[in-house]
């Protein structure tokens, strides 16, 4: 396992409507299948995953309801809504575009400017 | 879609608050335990699961707070959070918010009551369908410097038949109308109008029917209609009335109509209509009475109406010289022409509150500016205990609404008070060119509304953005923030400044009109008002046909009222001075050829019965007045006033000459006296040349009665209807008032001005003195230090004193140049409005400038004196 690394500004929105679109899950679900898939090597700040979470509800991007969880205890599901799956198709555009773009501003040599 | 989704996210955030609470806790609480069990698993004890999974967790609390943000919760919470504050923070300065919201009230309150009257009488459109396509014609003569001019029948008769630009065309000619119903007689005021009148106007009638063509046919014309509110008054409002007959000057005519309610000609208190039916005869050759209205064809231009009316009136001068000579025709807006006199002083009016407003604002600013600084330190510590300057300005914003909506409350209470008072201030018989209802006008309201919530945001939110500048840790150490906030002090001024020489331009506006309206009231009239009855009769033509039989019932009429107890004198006139009535025609000397109504010279013409003079009170210079002798069928005598003496018979004797009147008097009158100048239509009109002639040799059919008397002249009014009635039961006595009120009446107009301005600029001064009041003890406040170094190094308390009222006259002397430069700048505007002063008249401007200084100097007077008091030592120890 690597160095960890802190999250970019702004891609916590995007990794959470990611991990509810492979299936609905709690809040803790959601933390660890970030986790899971980034094999640990993002650092998450639990206390900034909930308000992340009511933000994207607020915007209609995901909605949520109550259910029971493995072990049965009443938690709340999140999945990714129509309006949602849409969000994350362009983010993904978006964020494949600008790393295209930034990789090959990084990867310029010298004698190609 | 999105927005919607929000919305109702955030209602049901409002709405479910607990349960959104609850479930908060409950989802964190789940995760906490989750992640607890997790650790469980892999072997850690419980207890210390359970608190290392809050240590990676972070700050549950802050947490929530920021879901309910990310929610919206929170923004309700904080706005009541801010009202309570701000509810606060103004009731903690009442002194600031009583001047801040009296000053915005006032403002808003002024400029709507004003503005609601300007936009009924000169904006808002005539009460008929197309406004916009009537107009006024009137006869017009550079010549005669008369660009209105009421028209003669036949030159009216003549443009209905030949102009194209109109789709109708109406005369109007307006008296008092004697109505008869159950036996009983009273007198209304009527109008005469041609078929045609109704629809120009294009107005139908509640009941019945308005005239058609066959009701403008000399013989057929037996036709009236009623009003909405006579209908109402003398008939009952009954329906079955229409069919009716009723006692029209003393013929029986048919009621074909009632008009709605509301309806009315401008300028005009009209009751009841009758049809006006001209013909080419001999009878409407002479004279020019008529008012014309008309309705241009659709697409017609006013432009081109008006070369229509110039081609048809040089037809009228080729088919008649003798009468229409130099007379052309002028076209006007209705709604321009009816508004032409009020125009001016509404404009005059609505500038002066709109000074106001401004004054307003800037104090409103002032004192925003002055609190701003003193809450620096407020705004350091909130900011300093983590308030965002967004959360600041938020609450700052709040504030100014609260202050800016409390100011229109209040204004809305002053713009109704306003507006009844104004409408108070307008005299009963001198009613607006309008009648239409005037009620607070909601757009305006808002408007300044909306100028007044800008100034208060702008300048409460300075503390807000001063805040980015200010060096927080220097800001809370210092017990008040020196050095650097200096620019503020210098906008302060600006806006004193800015202030006072408002004041000053509005102050030099009310006095001109004050001097002005001084003049004009203390004009000699030429007669004496006081004790003096005034009422108006208006005789039968059926009972009274022949002009004999008039000139005896007059005659029969004065006697009675004469052998009334009290009555000193008694006498009539066709018309009453100061009435705005006149009536001009030709004449020329006897021993020459007959006059030509274009050639001739022209005079004023009175017809007036022997005892008139005495009973006005107007000194007889020479000769005699009219008497008993000067009868019907004697020989026809004329007096003329000093004015026409001085101007045709400069150094000649005038007694034995004669003239040839353009009157009903066909042989040479014989001039037997001559009488002192007397105002007639205006007191601010200069006298006029003017020839009396006696009502028993030219009778007329109305007359206005003008009594002398000692003791109560309610009492006499009583008397003298009754010894009309003893000579005739059916004569109506109407308008029956003192010359007094007629005189108090005709003033209104100049004095309604003088009193508004006099109010607004005595505002405007107060505004001031607590903008100068502001600055200078601001000023002082900063100074305290400095002012106590001086103090320690030996000034005295006078030298302070000085030193501080030096500043106020520093800022007065500026606003004088600038005001003083504004009001000779606007001095055109004036011009017309006023009366025997010129509007850079210099008593006026240097005692308004003196009086500037004496208020500045008594509003830094308060400041000064306490900076004269300060304390070297508690001075020099408060740094």
């Amino acid at each position: 396992m690597g160095k960890q690394l802190d999250l970019l500004q702004g891609t916590l929105d995007m990794l959470i409507l990611k991990a509810v679109s492979l299936g609905p899950l709690h809040g803790y679900g959601i933390l660890l299948r970030i986790q899971q898939i980034s094999k640990d090597r993002l650092e998450i700040q639990q206390g900034s995953l909930y308000p992340a979470l009511y933000r994207l509800e607020h915007q209609g991007w995901i909605s949520s309801e109550w259910g029971e969880s493995e072990n049965k205890r009443k938690a709340k599901y999140y999945r990714l809504t129509a309006a949602g799956k849409r969000r994350l198709q362009t983010e993904t555009e978006n964020w494949n575009r600008m790393t295209d773009v930034i990789a090959g501003i990084l990867g310029t040599r010298p004698e190609e400017v | 879609m999105r927005l919607w989704s929000q919305l109702r996210s955030w209602v049901r955030a409002m709405l479910r608050r607990s349960r959104m609470e609850r479930e908060i806790d409950a989802e964190l609480c789940f995760h906490i335990e989750a992640f607890a069990e997790d650790l469980v698993r892999s072997g850690v004890s419980r207890e210390e699961a359970l608190r290392r999974a809050r240590i990676e967790f972070g700050g549950i609390e802050r947490a929530k707070e920021e879901c309910r943000d990310a929610r919206g919760m929170n923004f309700l919470e904080s706005l009541a959070q801010d009202l309570r504050y701000g509810v606060r923070m103004l009731r903690n300065s009442p002194g600031f918010t009583a001047t801040a919201i009296l000053t915005l009230a006032l403002g808003i309150g002024a400029n709507t009551a004003i503005f609601s009257v300007v936009d009924a009488i000169l904006l808002r459109p005539l009460p008929y369908p197309e406004p916009g396509r009537l107009v006024r014609i009137w006869e017009s003569s550079a010549r005669r410097d008369s660009p209105r001019n009421v028209v003669n029948p036949f030159n009216f008769m003549d443009w209905r038949e030949q102009s194209q630009a109109f789709e109708s065309m109406a005369a109007i000619s307006g008296l008092m109308t004697n109505l008869s119903a159950h036996n009983e007689p009273f007198a209304v005021q009527g109008m005469q109008v041609s078929p045609e009148f109704f629809s120009v106007l294009r107005t139908a009638p509640l009941l019945g029917r308005t005239f058609n063509v066959a009701d403008g046919v000399p013989g057929q014309d037996r036709s009236v209609i009623l009003s909405h509110g006579l209908w109402q008054r003398q008939f009952g409002g009954d329906a079955a009335i229409v069919g009716q007959k009723v006692q029209v000057n003393g013929v029986p005519c048919q009621v074909i109509g009632v008009m709605p309610q509301g309806f009315s000609f401008p300028k005009s208190k009209a009751e009841v209509w009758t049809p006006l039916a001209l013909t080419r005869t001999e009878e409407y050759k002479r004279g020019r009475y008529l008012t014309v209205v008309a309705r241009l064809k659709a697409g017609v231009s006013l432009e081109q109406a008006r070369q229509d009316m110039l081609r048809v009136a040089s037809y009228t001068q080729q088919a008649r010289p003798d009468m229409d000579k130099d007379w052309s025709a002028s076209v006007f807006p209705m709604l321009e022409d009816a508004t032409e006199k009020v125009r001016q002083p509404l404009w005059v009016l609505l500038a002066s509150v709109g000074f106001l407003l401004l004054i307003g604002c800037a104090n409103v600013a002032n004192l925003l500016l002055m609190r701003g600084t003193s809450r620096l330190r407020e705004m350091a510590v909130r900011s300093a205990l983590g308030a965002s300057r967004s959360r600041i300005i938020q609450q700052l914003l709040i504030e100014s609404l609260m202050l800016a909506l409390a100011g229109m409350a209040a204004g809305l209470i002053f713009a109704h008070i306003g507006l009844s008072g104004l409408l108070a201030l307008i005299p009963q018989n001198s009613p607006l060119p309008r009648s239409e209802p005037i009620t607070i006008n909601g757009g305006v309201l808002l408007f300044v509304f909306l100028v007044s919530l800008f100034t208060v945001a702008l300048f409460g939110l300075v503390p807000a953005l001063r805040l980015s500048h200010v060096d927080l840790q220097s800001a809370l150490k210092q017990g008040s923030v020196r050095g650097g906030v200096g620019g503020h002090q210098t906008l302060r001024r600006c806006f004193v400044v800015a202030e006072v020489s408002l004041a000053l331009v509005l102050s030099v506006g009310t006095g001109l009109m004050l001097r002005s309206f001084a003049r004009l009231i203390s004009v000699d009239p030429g007669f004496s008002r006081e004790h003096l009855l005034t009422m108006h009769v208006w005789t039968s033509p059926a009972r009274y046909s022949d002009n004999l039989k008039r000139s005896q019932y007059f005659a029969r009429m004065l006697a009675a009222i004469r052998s009334t107890p009290g009555v000193e004198a008694a006498g009539s006139t066709h018309f009453l001075p100061l009435t705005e009535t006149i009536s001009r025609s030709c004449f020329s000397p006897g021993d020459g050829p007959q006059p030509i109504p274009s050639e001739s010279p022209s005079a004023q013409f009175l017809i007036i019965s022997p005892g008139y003079f005495r009973a006005m009170g107007t000194p007889l210079r020479m000769g005699r007045d009219f008497e008993e002798r000067d009868a019907f069928d004697s020989p026809p005598v004329a007096v003329v006033n000093q004015a026409f003496a001085d101007r045709f018979y400069t150094g000649q004797n005038i007694f034995g000459k004669t003239l040839w009147v353009c009157w009903t008097i066909t042989k040479p009158v014989e001039i037997v006296g001559v009488v002192s100048n007397a105002r007639q239509a205006h007191m601010q009109d200069a006298p006029e040349p003017t020839i009396f002639l006696s009502n028993a040799q030219a009778p007329m059919y109305f007359a206005t009665l003008a009594v002398r008397a000692s003791g109560d002249l309610q009492q006499i009014a009583r008397g003298t209807e009754a010894a009309i009635h003893s000579v005739d039961p059916d004569q109506a006595v109407s308008n029956i008032q003192t010359m007094e009120t007629v005189f108090s009446d005709s003033v209104s107009s100049p004095r309604m001005q003088a009193v508004l301005l006099l109010v607004f600029a005595g505002l405007a001064i107060a505004l001031a003195m607590i903008g100068v009041y502001g600055v200078v003890s601001y000023s002082v406040s900063e100074r305290t230090n400095e002012i106590g170094i001086r103090v320690a190094l030996g000034a005295r308390s006078g030298d302070v004193f000085g030193l501080v009222l030096r500043e106020a006259l520093m800022l007065t002397a500026i606003a004088l140049g600038i005001g003083l430069a504004g009001s000779f700048a606007l001095s055109r505007v004036l011009q017309t409005l006023l009366f025997e002063v010129t509007p850079t008249d210099p008593v006026t401007l240097a005692s308004v400038a003196a009086w500037m200084v004496a208020v500045s100097t008594i509003a830094a007077i308060l400041p000064a004196r306490r900076a004269s008091r300060v304390d070297p030592t508690v001075a020099l120890r408060y740094e």
